[in-house]
C-alpha cells in the first residue's frame, strides 16, 4: 500500500459515513412524510364520519372521498342482491333503487340505518316494523278479494283491468283488506313502515296479475343483512352515500 | 482526525455521536409511550372516536343511533332539527347508557326475574332470529310436509269401553281369559253389549271414569293412547264402529275392548295444512338453532352438579 492510498482513507470513509447518514435522513423524512399523510388521511375520514350525511352530499370534496371509498365496497358486498346498477332483483323482492324503489327512504341517515342494522336482518335494531301477511292463506280475505284487490292495484297503475273487479277491490284495500293501513290511503306506501309503492310502474316483486295476487295470498318478507359487525362506522358511512350519490331516489315519493 | 469526521465515521467509536443517538432514541421513546398514555384502551381517552357522539364510560353511543333516536323523537330528519333537540338526545341517551352500566354494575339479571326472562328472550332471539327471518320456499314446505305427514291429520274420536274379566268373573269359575273368549262369542253371535257384560260379569277397567262414572262420551285418540298400553291402544285403533276385540290378557285380568263408535283421522292435504307446515317449519329451525347454541354453552361452561345428580 502506498502512501497516497494511507492519506486518502480517512476522508474515503468520512464521505462512505456521511453517504449512510444521508440514507437514514432520507428513510426517516419517508417516515414522517407517510405519516402525515395518513394522518391527513385520517383527519379526513374523521370529518367524513362527524360532517351530517346531509351535508356531505354537498360537498364535493367529501363526497368524493365517500364515493372512492364506498364504490368498491358496493361491488363486493351488495351487487350480488342490488346488482351492478341497483336495478334490484324482483324475483328475490330486492328493490329497483335506480328507479326509486327506496323502501325507507332517501334520508341518508335512514340508508345510513338499514344498512347498519339491516331489514328483517335478526338483528334487535334490524327494521322490522311491518311484514306483508299471507292475506289469503290466513283466512283474513278470500282468493276472490284478493284478485279484486289486483284489479284495483292495476287500476291505480293504469294497466289494463277488469273496472268492476277494480270497484270491489277498492273496498277490499280500504276496508276488509286494511291495505291502506300500511301502503297508505293513495298506495304509495309509507317509508316509515318501508312499505313499498303499489301504484306502479316500479314494483319490489314485479307489478303482473300473478305476482300481485301471490304477494297477498301468501305475504311477502324480504330482507336485508345487517353490515354493522362486518363493515366499520366509516365504510357503512361511504356506502350509504355512495348509493344516493349514484341513485337520489324517486322524487314523488319522498 | 477532526471531531466532526469521527461523528460521521461509523468504524470509529464517538462519544458525540453515541450520546446524539441515545438522545434522540430517549426522545422518540418518550413521544411513542405519552401517545400510547393518553390514547391507549383501558386508560382515559383525550376524544371521542368519529363513528360516535359520545362516550360513557368508554363505551361509545354510535353517531348513527344518535341520529335516528333525534329523527324518531322529534319526527323531523336529522338535518331538519335544532340543537336543542340533538342534546335533548344525547342527554336521553347517555342516561339510558349510565342506567344501563348501573343495572350491569348491581348484577340486576342475577336477581330481577324481568330482567332475567328479558334477557333469556333477547338472547333467543337473537340466536334464533337468523332461522325465523329465514323464509322456506313452497317446495321446501312440502318436503317438511312429506316428511311429517303424520302430524297433518284432523283428531280422531273414539266412544269405547275396556271391559275386563277378572279372576272369579261369570258363575262358571273358568278362567278370565275362557270367560272373555266366551263374552266375545257371545257378543259376535249378536247379544247386546249390555247382556253380555252382564251375563259374563265382565267389569269397565276403570280407565276411562270421569267424576266416578265411566266416561262413555267422545275421547280424542290421543286421549285414549295416554290411558291404554300399547296391546290395547293397538287392538282399538283397529276396530270400527260396534265391534268388539279378541281377548288380551294383561296382569289385571283378560280385556275386551268394545268400540262403541270410531271416527279414524282424517289427513290432510297440503294446501289446507300449510299453515301448521309453515308455522312448524320454522319452530323446527328455530329449535335446532337453540339446541346448538345450548351445546356450545354447556361445551364452554364450567358446570359443577351437587353430589345427587351424580357424577
Amino acid at each position: 500500500m502506498n502512501r497516497a492510498t494511507q492519506s486518502t482513507q480517512p476522508a474515503a470513509r468520512a464521505a462512505a459515513g456521511r453517504i449512510r447518514i444521508g440514507l437514514i435522513l432520507v428513510v426517516l423524512a419517508s417516515v414522517i412524510a407517510g405519516g402525515a399523510l395518513w394522518a391527513r388521511r385520517t383527519a379526513t375520514y374523521a370529518r367524513l364520519l362527524r360532517t351530517e350525511p346531509q351535508q356531505v352530499l354537498t360537498n364535493p370534496d367529501l363526497l368524493g372521498v365517500a364515493l372512492r371509498l364506498g364504490a368498491p365496497l358496493y361491488q363486493r358486498h351488495c351487487t350480488g342482491c342490488h346488482g351492478a346498477a341497483m336495478h334490484g332483483n324482483p324475483r328475490r323482492g330486492v328493490p329497483d333503487l335506480a328507479a326509486g324503489g327506496w323502501l325507507y327512504g332517501t334520508n341518508p341517515v335512514d340508508v345510513e340505518y338499514t344498512i347498519y342494522y339491516g331489514i328483517r336482518s335478526g338483528h334487535p335494531k334490524a327494521r322490522n316494523l311491518t311484514d306483508m301477511p299471507a292475506l289469503v292463506r290466513t283466512g283474513q280475505i278470500t282468493p276472490q278479494d284478493a284478485h279484486d284487490a289486483v284489479e284495483y292495484l292495476l287500476s291505480l297503475a293504469g294497466k289494463d283491468h277488469d273496472a268492476a273487479a277494480a270497484l270491489r277491490g277498492k273496498l277490499i284495500y280500504g276496508n276488509k283488506g286494511n291495505c291502506f293501513d300500511c301502503h297508505a290511503h293513495d298506495a304509495r306506501g309509507v317509508f316509515d313502515y318501508g312499505t313499498p309503492a303499489l301504484t306502479g310502474p316500479v314494483y319490489q316483486y314485479g307489478g303482473d296479475r300473478e305476482t300481485l295476487y301471490q304477494s297477498i295470498r301468501n305475504g311477502r318478507h324480504g330482507q336485508c343483512p345487517a353490515w354493522v359487525n362486518r363493515l366499520t362506522p366509516l365504510q357503512i358511512r361511504a356506502l350509504s352515500l355512495y348509493m344516493l350519490a349514484a341513485q337520489r331516489g324517486d322524487p314523488a315519493r319522498s | 482526525m477532526t471531531e466532526d469526521d469521527a461523528f460521521f465515521d461509523v468504524s470509529k467509536p464517538s462519544v458525540r455521536r453515541s450520546m446524539t443517538l441515545m438522545a434522540g432514541g430517549a426522545l422518540v421513546g418518550l413521544v411513542i409511550a405519552g401517545y400510547g398514555l393518553f390514547t391507549a384502551k383501558g386508560t382515559r381517552s383525550t376524544g371521542v372516536p368519529p363513528e360516535a357522539v359520545a362516550l360513557v364510560n368508554g363505551k361509545p353511543i354510535l353517531r348513527s343511533d344518535y341520529m335516528t333516536q333525534t329523527q324518531a323523537q322529534f319526527t323531523l330528519p336529522f338535518d331538519q332539527t335544532n340543537a336543542a333537540q340533538r342534546r335533548k338526545t344525547l342527554d336521553d341517551m347517555v342516561n339510558e347508557e349510565l342506567m344501563m352500566q348501573r343495572g350491569l354494575e348491581i348484577d340486576l339479571p342475577s336477581y330481577d326475574p324481568e330482567v332475567r326472562n328479558a334477557l333469556v328472550a333477547g338472547v333467543e332471539l337473537e340466536v334464533s332470529a337468523d332461522a325465523l327471518a329465514q323464509q322456506p320456499t313452497e317446495q321446501e314446505l312440502r318436503n317438511f310436509y312429506e316428511a311429517h305427514k303424520d302430524r297433518y291429520s284432523s283428531e280422531g274420536i273414539m266412544q269405547l269401553r275396556d271391559l275386563v274379566a277378572r279372576n272369579g268373573a261369570g258363575s262358571s269359575g273358568a278362567s278370565p281369559h275362557a270367560v272373555a273368549l266366551a263374552a266375545a262369542a257371545a257378543f259376535h253371535r249378536g247379544e247386546a253389549l249390555d247382556a253380555v257384560i252382564r251375563r259374563y260379569g265382565l267389569i269397565d277397567s276403570g280407565r276411562f271414569m270421569d267424576a266416578g262414572h265411566v266416561d262413555l262420551g267422545d275421547l280424542f285418540q290421543f286421549a285414549v293412547r295416554a290411558k291404554l298400553d300399547d296391546a290395547l291402544y293397538g287392538a282399538a285403533l283397529r276396530l270400527g264402529d260396534g265391534e268388539l276385540s279378541e281377548p288380551i290378557d294383561e296382569q289385571d285380568g283378560t280385556h275386551l275392548i268394545a268400540m262403541l263408535r270410531h271416527k279414524l283421522p282424517v289427513a290432510q292435504r297440503f294446501d289446507q295444512a300449510q299453515d301448521k307446515v309453515f308455522l312448524d317449519f320454522k319452530k323446527e329451525a328455530r329449535d335446532k338453532v337453540l339446541e346448538t347454541t345450548l351445546k356450545y354453552l354447556h361445551g364452554r361452561a364450567d358446570i359443577t352438579l351437587s353430589r345427587e345428580f351424580g357424577p
